[in-house]
């Protein structure tokens, strides 16, 4: 069964074109002058370098590493990220250390290295779901571009830093406690 | 004048043309690279967007975009410049002039401002002075000459887009240009003459005598007829990346293709030139009798931006006609009411006598 689409009946005027032209330029002229007096930081389009937009909360951008207050790392080696990354762009190598603050001199396990590799991510962020300590973020840094590929193979020190400066917090590049030297099981 | 021209060791007369020619050729196409940044920063504008604002001199001087016009200069300049195996050579070097030339020439009978009297002889500020025999017939004339650029850009890359694009192109040419003819003719008629000087002191200074107000439809018939004529949208129809590509000049790069759009600026350009002479008073100062001769410069050069900013104007205001509705319009509607238009004055001028 068809539609029947009823055609728009046109006035006399209308049917002259000239005046619905006259009409559409009176539209377009407004944008125009509009646009013309609207200061840039008020226009539609953001200028990129100059200005920014204001990611949504909940945007999946670059990774943090979190840690304490005295700049240990909460991360916990437990893996549970680099299982569930499904681009297998994460790779951890873990450690032992002991610290009589945190851990009454157990000893504790903490990541050697964590690497990810920013050009496999898909920023999916299962990562942070399944991260059992909150210890990995995906913030709102959205700036990911280098020229050269090694520079997007971020390291442990580069995930704790990446948003050092944004939130006003110290660089670092070293834990505060030093890791227990892995014992050799002695038959 | 005589002092330039013993500096030059040529006579005034020679040195004066040689001015003439160097001043409105530049002027024009100054204007034209100009207007081809208009367009972008207008389009953007109407459409709430910004446009191009970047470019900048030395990358600090960035005088709202306007060096954008330099960079795609420079660019298309260095762009290698590819010519289809199976082209016509020769036409192919060919037809980007014939597009660029015809569109300045018919710039030169056009009176850009007062004529002058100085140490006793009559300066006229238009490039051939009045009184030539060609009149106001050269420009038309001539502009029937564009399409030949388009036509033999279509036929010479050896493209069935391009061909397809040509043939439409000088379709709408054809049935525009009888339409067109007809509404100049009235004004011929009313003018009592085809020079430009003559037309525009026949409209006198006050606005409400000038031929827009006189022949309003003649108006409509000469203003639309110029789109087709300039292949500017509405009437585009030498291009349409949805169904032919970029048309004609799709197989032009580098310099062929800007010397291509400079070539339909500079035509916008004497369109403008033609309906301010024609319709809108020329050189005329509105309500001022006897205007100085810079005056009637700054005038003519102030109408004929404003007539190219409608032309960017109406181009974004206005969606494409359908090939059929453009041919309907031509030879239906535009000819029937130049022909009206002709008839009723002439009886005008019957009951007048
Ligand atoms: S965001 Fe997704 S792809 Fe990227 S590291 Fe986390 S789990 Fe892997
Ligand atoms: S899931 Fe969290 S705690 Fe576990 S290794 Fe990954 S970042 Fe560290």
């Amino acid at each position: 069964m068809g539609v029947v689409v009823k055609k728009a009946e046109l006035s006399w005027l209308d049917r002259t074109y000239v005046w619905p032209v006259l009409k559409g330029m009176a539209i377009t002229f407004d944008h125009f002058i509009k646009q013309l007096f609207t200061p840039t930081s008020k226009r539609y389009t953001i200028q990129y370098p100059e200005m920014k937009k204001e990611m949504p909360d909940g945007y999946r951008g670059l990774h943090e590493l979190k840690r304490f207050e005295d700049g240990a790392i909460k991360c916990v080696a437990c893996f549970m990220c680099q299982e569930a990354c499904p681009a297998r762009c994460i790779s951890i190598e873990a450690e032992e250390f002991s610290d009589l603050n945190i851990t009454q001199g157990f000893e504790e396990k903490r990541p050697a290295q964590f690497k990810i590799d920013m050009l496999r991510c898909i920023y999916c962020g299962m990562c942070e779901e399944a991260c059992p300590k909150d210890a990995i973020w995906l913030r709102k840094d959205y700036e990911l571009a280098a020229y050269d590929r090694l520079s997007m193979q971020f390291g442990k020190w580069d995930l704790m830093n990446t948003y050092a400066e944004a939130d006003g917090k110290d660089r670092i590049s070293q834990d505060p406690t030093p890791s227990v030297p892995r014992r050799t099981i002695v038959m | 004048m005589d002092k330039l021209a013993s500096l030059l060791h040529t006579t005034p007369a020679i040195a004066w043309m040689v001015l003439k020619v160097v001043i409105v050729f530049a002027g024009v196409m100054s204007l034209a690279a100009i207007f081809t940044w208009v367009e972008r920063r207008g389009s953007a504008m109407i459409q709430d967007r910004i446009g191009p604002n970047r470019a900048a001199l030395f990358g600090k001087i960035r005088i709202i975009g306007l060096a954008q016009i330099l960079a795609d200069g420079i660019k298309m300049f260095f762009k290698e410049d590819l010519i289809p195996a199976a082209a016509n050579r020769g036409l192919f070097f060919l037809a980007p002039f014939l597009a660029f030339v015809p569109a300045l020439l018919g710039f030169a009978v056009i009176p850009f401002g007062k004529s002058f009297v100085s140490g006793g002889t009559t300066y006229h500020l238009s490039v051939l002075d009045p009184g030539n025999g060609m009149g106001m017939l050269y420009p038309l004339a001539i502009g029937g000459m564009a399409v030949y650029g388009v036509l033999v850009a279509a036929w010479s890359s050896n493209n069935k887009w391009s061909i397809l694009g040509g043939m439409r192109s000088s379709a709408a040419m054809v049935s525009y240009e009888i339409g067109m003819s007809l509404a100049v003719v009235s004004i011929f008629m009313t003018a009592g003459g085809y020079d430009p000087a003559e037309i525009i002191k026949a409209q006198g200074h006050q606005p409400w005598t000038w031929n827009i107000v006189r022949q309003p439809l003649g108006f409509i018939v000469f203003f639309t007829c110029m789109f087709a004529e300039t292949n500017r949208l509405p009437f585009d129809f030498a291009e349409g990346e949805s169904e032919i590509v970029a048309g004609f000049n799709t197989e032009f790069g580098s310099m062929k293709y800007s010397l291509m759009a400079l070539a339909e600026y500079s035509h916008m350009m004497t369109a403008s030139a033609l309906i301010a002479t024609l319709y809108f008073g020329g050189w005329q100062v509105p309500f001022v009798k006897d205007p100085s001769v810079l005056l009637s410069v700054a005038c003519f050069v102030v109408k004929l931006v404003f007539f190219a900013w409608v032309f960017v104007w109406i181009r974004w205001t206005v969606p494409r006609f359908r090939y059929d509705q453009l041919m309907k319009l031509g030879w239906k509607r535009m000819l029937p009411l130049s022909m009206v238009n002709l008839v009723f004055h002439a009886w005008r001028m019957s009951q007048g006598h």
